[in-house]
Order: structure tokens, then C-alpha cells, then sequence
């Protein structure tokens, strides 16, 4: 596997959660020419250690915070690599972006956001806790995908509540609805009438672009 | 197949049977060994629990001359507090409180409290504290100390000078999150101290520190600074450290006493550095699941607290009450339950006391 020493150190500096550390692991990745994409996925593998940690009680909050303040500092060093890999400044898309009202956890979604835009896509990130209405004032306002992020079970069900919304309104049809975060699965994106389910933000990305070029 | 009554987490009246129970007493010891990394129970102490829970007699009890140590907290407030704070509702005065459970209740030690029942708000009243406990010691015959949560909560805003932590994490801020965990247990640390050399300078016979770790790692380890002064200053104070639950919550989650970072500690981690700040007893905690049997609750309590009493320098008085120590979360524990945790505690986990 290429870039193993690598992607080893990306992951095991995440799991450190030390933020010095992963500035510098995605740093020596960086110089060592592997991929944007890739130093994002071995971070990525490592967050998912990191929330599995979390969930064991063996790490806390402000561990899952440093990690996570690891991963958006990457994606300063990285976006611009990011851009220049995606070659283009044609806009594919225009997605609006954000996380569901109640839930404040944006890491995913912010990644994601990131992603979207070096893919070529207009983004309108709203950020955290946004309120229902919003997402559907920038449906209406032109955005032709929604992504919407949760990290908990309690306001996943929002994202049903805006896909109905748009249905009410004749604006389904209009937009592609996308899902993440880490109770969402292909099968609740399903069951809710969403259009894409990415189990990372290059995943989700990798379907929008898709989606936005066969149109 | 024969079914036996007994109760859920939650202190529902259920009925399993032998086998259901073994099977969840099996799954509750081995949920405390992987978190706790600890050992397991073995054959005959998972034989001797199904025995307990499965024995008819409503309430059950230890062989004469294997009793433990009881300790009581909370002060008088069991009597006076209301149903909702785990009371009875009858007004009673700290005196007459101190002397029914002295004389009453068996208690082999008591506590004088305020009704806050918190450090910080004793600072402001600490005469009259020291007045009633005079008044108290020459009465009561019973060890009687000074009993108060460290709740480090009161130190940050709105109610303390510190911004709160959780706050700040929600905004990113971690280094000024972790700056306002470190300031409040710096400042819990001189108010224990303040507190505490006052109380035992009326004659407190110590001091029972109760909750520790409620607001955190950072409560739990301004507690222990405060107890390594408090017990340099008071060489002969009898020093109580009560955990609030089974592990340490990270809030700050890097923070330190004497090398030892606390956030995640379990049971018999926390012993050492209690130990270590100088206290004389450890008062272990584990928490009940009240989606979970009696049985499960009850084979994971003894499983946490027998290694802490294994491995802990210091008496361990495990914290036995609604919600802890395999009892089920319910404003009066059931007394066939309450009996057969403290049966198990102490002829599986070998405390020192209750």
C-alpha cells in the first residue's frame, strides 16, 4: 500500500488527538506528495477511532474536540491543494449545506462543505443548529443540492421533516437531498426519501458530482 | 421453569428465572472487565450472587460478626429533604438527626451538613457551622465529621466567577475551556482547605467529601489538591473521598494530580490517587443501569468495586444508595434489593464498609 508509513502516523496522531501532532503528520504526508484525498481518509479512519473511543468512555469531549479541531485545521493546509487537484472553476452545483436544528456537531458536515467546493460546487454553508426554514429559503432560492448533517438520533428526524417540507412546497424535484453524519446509514436515507447517503464526505462528494454532471 | 422475583434497574417488580439470571450476572461481570480491564467474577463468586439473588427471603443479610462499617452522608438530609432529594420530609434539627442515626439507625459514623451541601456556600456561614457542630460534639459519641460536595459547578458562570466549560467547548475554545477547568479547581482547592481547617478547628472529627468528581476531572482533581492541604494541615482529620460515579468524566480531560491524569479513571484507579491526596477511607462508586436486571446491575458493581478493594492502599466504603452500587434508580430503593447488593458487596467485593 502506498503511503502506508504515512497514513499510519495520520491515523495514529488523530487517535493522540494532540493537535500539534496532526498539523505535523498531515504536514510530512503533504511533503512526502500523497494525495489530499487520501490524507483526509487516513484522518477520517482516525476520527472514526476516535468517536468509537468516545463512545467506550475512553476518551471525552475535549479529546473528540481537538481531534476534530485537527481535522478543519488540514483542511486549511489542505483545501487549496484540493482545488488545484479538482482543475476546474466551472461551478457543477449549487448545495446548501448545514447541519439540523438542534444538533451543534458540524465536523462532518464542514469537511464535507469543504469537499463540495473543491469538487466544483457552489456552496452556501450554513453551519449548525440551522433552523428548517433556512434550508428551505436556499432550495427555493436556487440550490439544487441540500446536504444535511446530525449526529444524533434525536434530530436525524429533522431531515425528514425538510424532505416532507419539500415535497408541501413542489420543491422536491428540484434538489437532490443528501444525508450524513454518524447514525444516518443508506438504509434510514432510504426510508426518509433522500437522494444520497455518503458514509464519508469524499463518498458524498464522489455521488454529488456524479449526480451534478449526468444531469 | 421456575421463575424468581426480582427487579430491574429501574425498580420494576420482573421475574426471571435461574438461568436468565446467570446469564445476565455472566454479561454484567464481563461488561465491568472490558471497560474496567479488571477480572472478571469466577465460578463460585458468579454461583455465590445467583444464590442472593435468587434466595426468597425478602430481605436478606451477613452472618453475625461479618458486618462492615456504615457510614451515612447527605447529613440530616435524609430525614428532612423531600421525596425528590431522596428524604423522608421530616423536619427534624441537626442535633436530633446526629443522634437518631447514632442511636437508631446504627450508624457508626455521621455527618453535620448544610443543606446546600456543597463547599462553597459553607464559606460564608462557616461560624455558625463550627458553633453547631461544638454543640453536636459534645453529645454525640459516634465519629462525626463535616460532610459537603466539592460541586465545582458553583464556580462557573452564572453562578461563579469561571466561564463554563461546556459552553466554551460548544464554541471551539479548548484552550480557554481547559483554562476555566484548571482556575475552578485551583479555587475549589483553597475553599476546601479554608472549610475544612475551620470545621476541624470546632472539633470535627473529619471531613467526608461527598460526589467528588460531579462537575469532572477537573472537580475530582481539585478535590484531591484540597485534601493533600487539608491533610497537611490537619494531620489527624479522618478524610472520606466519595467518588460521583463510576468513572471520571473528562471536561477538561488532561488535567493531573501528581502526575496521574484523572479523566476516565475507574474505581480502582481512583483509589490510588485518593490514597494519594492523603485521605484515609475511599468511598467507590458504580452506577446502575436502569434498562438492565438487578443481576446484571449487581455483577458489575461487584466486579468494579472488588478489584478497587483489591488494589486500593486505603479502606474502601462502597457507595451504596438509589442508582449505585447494583441498587435500582428509584427514589426509595426497594429493601430486597438494597439487602442483597450490601450482601454481595460484602461477602464478594470484601469492603471495608458501607
Amino acid at each position: 500500500m502506498a503511503f502506508e508509513a504515512e497514513s499510519k502516523a495520520l491515523y495514529d496522531a488523530m487517535v493522540a488527538v494532540k493537535l500539534p501532532g496532526i498539523i505535523d503528520a498531515v504536514n510530512k504526508a503533504d511533503a512526502a506528495g500523497m494525495a489530499p484525498t487520501a490524507i483526509i481518509d487516513a484522518m477520517s479512519a482516525g476520527m472514526t477511532e476516535v468517536g468509537v473511543l468516545f463512545q467506550k468512555g475512553r476518551l471525552f469531549l475535549p479529546h473528540v474536540l481537538s481531534a476534530a479541531a485537527g481535522m478543519n485545521k488540514a483542511m486549511e493546509i489542505l483545501g487549496p491543494k484540493l482545488a488545484a487537484a479538482g482543475g476546474s472553476n466551472e461551478k457543477i452545483g449549487t448545495a446548501v449545506m448545514g447541519t439540523v436544528e438542534g444538533d451543534v456537531h458540524d465536523i462532518g458536515k464542514s469537511i464535507c462543505s469543504t469537499m463540495l467546493q473543491c469538487a466544483g460546487f457552489e456552496v452556501h454553508d450554513l453551519g449548525r443548529d440551522v433552523p428548517t426554514q433556512k434550508f428551505i429559503d436556499e432550495i427555493k432560492a436556487g440550490c439544487n443540492f441540500c446536504g444535511m448533517s446530525a449526529l444524533m438520533t434525536t434530530t436525524m428526524t429533522v431531515m425528514k421533516t425538510i424532505i416532507d417540507i419539500t415535497k408541501e412546497q413542489g420543491l422536491r424535484d428540484k434538489v437532490t437531498m443528501m444525508v450524513g453524519g454518524a447514525p444516518i446509514t443508506q438504509v434510514y436515507c432510504d426510508k426518509i426519501g433522500a437522494d444520497v447517503y455518503g458514509e464519508t464526505a469524499n463518498e458524498t462528494t464522489e455521488k454529488a458530482k456524479k449526480i451534478a454532471l449526468d444531469a | 421453569m421456575a421463575k424468581y422475583y426480582t427487579r430491574s434497574g429501574d425498580g420494576r417488580r420482573i421475574e426471571m428465572s435461574k438461568e436468565e439470571i446467570l446469564a445476565d450476572i455472566q454479561a454484567g461481570t464481563a461488561d465491568a472487565a472490558d471497560i474496567g480491564t479488571i477480572p472478571a467474577l469466577n465460578d463460585d463468586q458468579i454461583e455465590h450472587l445467583v444464590d442472593i439473588i435468587t434466595c426468597q427471603d425478602r430481605v436478606v443479610g451477613v452472618a453475625p460478626g461479618k458486618e462492615v462499617v456504615m457510614t451515612y452522608d447527605i447529613g440530616q438530609l435524609d430525614f428532612t429533604g423531600d421525596n425528590g432529594n431522596s428524604g423522608n420530609g421530616v423536619d427534624m434539627g441537626r442535633l436530633e438527626a446526629a443522634l437518631l442515626h447514632e442511636r437508631a439507625l446504627g450508624a457508626d459514623t455521621f455527618e453535620l451538613a448544610h443543606s446546600d451541601y456543597s463547599v462553597k456556600p459553607v464559606k460564608p456561614i462557616i461560624s455558625m457551622e463550627k458553633q453547631t457542630m461544638e454543640e453536636i460534639q459534645d453529645v454525640i459519641i459516634a465519629p462525626y465529621f463535616y460532610g459537603a460536595m466539592p460541586n465545582m459547578g458553583l464556580y462557573y458562570a452564572p453562578d461563579g466567577p469561571y466561564p463554563n466549560p461546556a459552553d466554551l467547548m460548544r464554541e471551539f475554545k479548548i484552550d480557554e475551556s481547559m483554562a476555566a477547568s484548571e482556575n475552578a479547581a485551583e479555587h475549589l482547592a483553597r475553599d476546601i482547605e479554608y472549610v475544612g481547617t475551620h470545621i476541624q478547628a470546632a472539633g470535627s472529627d473529619g471531613f467526608n467529601f461527598d460526589t467528588t468528581g460531579s462537575a469532572g476531572d477537573a472537580d475530582f482533581v481539585g478535590t484531591l489538591r484540597g485534601v493533600k492541604a487539608l491533610r497537611k494541615a490537619c494531620p489527624d482529620a479522618y478524610i472520606n473521598v466519595g467518588a460521583a460515579g463510576e468513572s471520571v468524566m473528562g471536561i477538561h480531560g488532561m488535567i493531573d494530580f501528581e502526575g496521574t491524569i484523572c479523566a476516565g479513571l475507574y474505581p480502582h484507579q481512583q483509589a490510588k490517587v485518593v490514597a494519594e491526596a492523603g485521605a484515609n477511607v475511599f468511598g467507590a462508586v458504580c452506577n446502575t443501569n436502569t434498562s438492565k436486571s438487578l443481576a446484571w446491575n449487581l455483577a458489575r458493581s461487584v466486579t468494579f468495586i472488588k478489584a478497587a478493594v483489591e488494589q486500593s492502599p486505603i479502606p474502601v466504603h462502597v457507595d451504596m444508595g438509589m442508582g449505585v452500587g447494583g441498587i435500582p434508580m428509584k427514589e426509595t430503593p426497594p429493601v430486597d434489593a438494597v439487602s442483597r447488593c450490601n450482601k454481595a458487596m460484602v461477602e464478594i467485593a470484601k469492603v471495608d464498609g458501607v
